[in-house]
């Protein structure tokens, strides 16, 4: 063989073999050594393509780690959460978003997808375990929340509203739509028991069950403004940041199936087990309980394709989406509240 | 004088360019008044619907863009604006239409392996230029027909038997 001849092999075989070498000795050898932090690459795809890899991650708190998401199909959105405040926004394909970041106590995070990818783009989730180093071995304990726990020792049925053939939807008829703003104006002049007065008597109790006592201890008022000054007691009391943030949650969240007004006709809406229930329905939503709503949120329904939010959501967030569901149907002060 | 002896011979073709030039720009009569328009786009994988939107120069045009799916967004070639559209959450694009043509409008948020053959169409105004230009070439057939005629070459071809003709 030629020495011309052998050096062009040689030109060739560099090519073939060093140029994949060195981009990917870069990618998985150099740059994590280069680095001060662990490095942890994952990869984003819609779910029906494999979701997250890794979809799940072990860090020990105390440790920096920089976490590298990267989307190998559609725009996909990154958020980690919950009360973390961490959104990187949205990932194009080919595009690298990362984030160093130092997780300071045990326990479990959740990353996932906030950007509507494909069908199934609210199964997108990851998991963050963050364990103690002086307690390698300990399991993390799943996270408790007071409210479900006293729904469940009372009894509560969470999922009462799925409705089938033999069970009818909850619902109480209504003269009107009520109006926070009616309601208000009427407060003073309606005697208003101790209980509904109570905003932890008001959260385990629904509206219709106050109009009720309302009605008891107000023969001579009508029954149509009584349910305005229920939906005012019911508003909540939010500040307007607290709203728009609450707004921004439900926008990315819940109105793909609930629909932008609530009335349970977004466009996902018609590739679901059960119809969206239709938060804009005012007879509905005054059977409803706020811990109820809260805990339906948090945990999901079963046997509908409620997904769950308890992981991504923080609790105080969850409650904020509580008061601005019952805007849509002029219970609360949200955007849309006296609209209908 | 000489100078006028060639002027006579680019009098016809100077002639010609005027008229060429004044078909091209001359603005068409009866124009439209300028009105809203509003148009809802319904944003799906991989499609817009309607996919062809025709407006009047000078209107005003409310875009509403729904995706029915997936996150999609909406790029105006040629005006440059954009937006990103959650399912669930339709956005509005307000503007008005004050160029003339045809533009594209894509989906601007990569939603799927068919994302880069998600366009539609926004025709402003007639599409003049192009009838303007057929026109044009229909009109230079013909004078190039009447000039053959007159410079006596199909006379040359009946005699020479390469043009047919039924009149004696």
């Amino acid at each position: 063989m030629e020495r011309r001849e052998r050096f062009a092999i040689a030109v060739v075989l560099l090519i073939l073999i060093g140029l994949p070498a060195a981009a990917l000795g870069y990618q998985y050898w150099l740059r994590p050594a280069l680095s001060s932090t662990r490095m942890i690459d994952i990869r984003a795809a819609a779910p029906e393509a494999g979701g997250f890899q890794p979809d799940a991650i072990q860090v020990n708190a105390g440790e920096t780690v920089t976490l590298r998401f990267s989307s190998t199909d559609v725009t996909q959105g990154i958020a980690i959460g919950p009360g973390l405040g961490i959104d990187l926004g949205h990932v194009d394909p080919g595009q690298v978003k990362e984030i160093t970041l130092t997780f300071d106590h045990a326990g479990t995070y959740t990353f996932y997808c906030n950007s509507w990818c494909s069908p199934d783009h609210w199964r997108m989730r990851g998991i963050v375990q963050v364990d103690d180093p002086a307690n390698p071995g300990a399991l993390p304990t799943s996270q408790r929340d007071p409210v479900i726990e006293a729904l469940i020792a009372e009894g509560v049925d969470i999922d009462d509203n799925v409705h089938t053939d033999d069970h009818p939807l909850p619902v109480i008829s209504l003269d009107r739509v009520p109006s926070v703003a009616r309601g208000e104006m009427l407060t003073s002049t309606v005697n208003v028991p101790a209980d509904l007065q109570n905003a932890a008597w008001r959260r385990s109790h629904s509206p219709a069950q106050a109009l009720d006592l309302l009605i008891a201890d107000n023969p001579s008022m009508g029954r149509a403004e009584l349910a305005d000054v229920i939906a005012y007691l019911w508003s909540g009391g939010l500040s307007a940041e607290q709203i728009t943030a609450a707004q921004t949650l439900y926008n990315k969240n819940c109105a793909a199936c609930h629909g932008e007004t609530g009335a349970g006709d977004g466009p996902v809406a018609s590739s679901t087990e059960n119809n969206p229930v239709i938060f804009a329905d005012a007879g509905y939503m005054f059977t409803r309980r706020d811990d109820v709503l809260y805990a339906k949120i948090r945990r999901g329904g079963m046997g509908t394709d409620m997904p769950n939010f308890g992981t991504l959501f923080t609790q105080d967030e969850t409650w904020a989406l509580v008061n601005y569901l019952r805007s849509f149907s002029g219970t609360g002060q949200g955007p849309l509240g006296d609209a209908h | 004088m000489r100078w006028l002896h060639t002027a006579r011979i680019w009098r016809l073709p100077l002639l010609i360019g005027l008229l060429t030039l004044a078909w091209l720009v001359f603005p068409f009569p009866g124009a439209k008044a300028a009105t809203t328009r509003h148009i809802t786009l319904d944003a799906s994988q991989f499609a817009f619907s309607p996919g062809r939107v025709h407006v009047n120069q000078g209107d005003r045009v409310v875009f509403t863009v729904a995706a029915q799916d997936v996150v999609h967004g909406f790029y105006l070639d040629g005006y440059g604006l954009k937006t990103r559209v959650e399912p669930g959450v339709s956005q509005q694009i307000e503007f008005v239409a004050d160029k003339t043509g045809k533009f594209r409008y894509r989906c601007s948020v990569n939603c799927g392996s068919l994302h880069p053959f998600m366009i539609g169409e926004l025709v402003v105004g007639s599409n003049t230029p192009f009838w303007r230009a057929t026109g044009l070439i229909v009109l230079a057939a013909i004078g190039m027909l009447v000039y053959l005629w007159q410079s006596g070459r199909v006379q040359e071809m009946k005699q020479d038997g390469t043009l047919q003709s039924s009149t004696p």
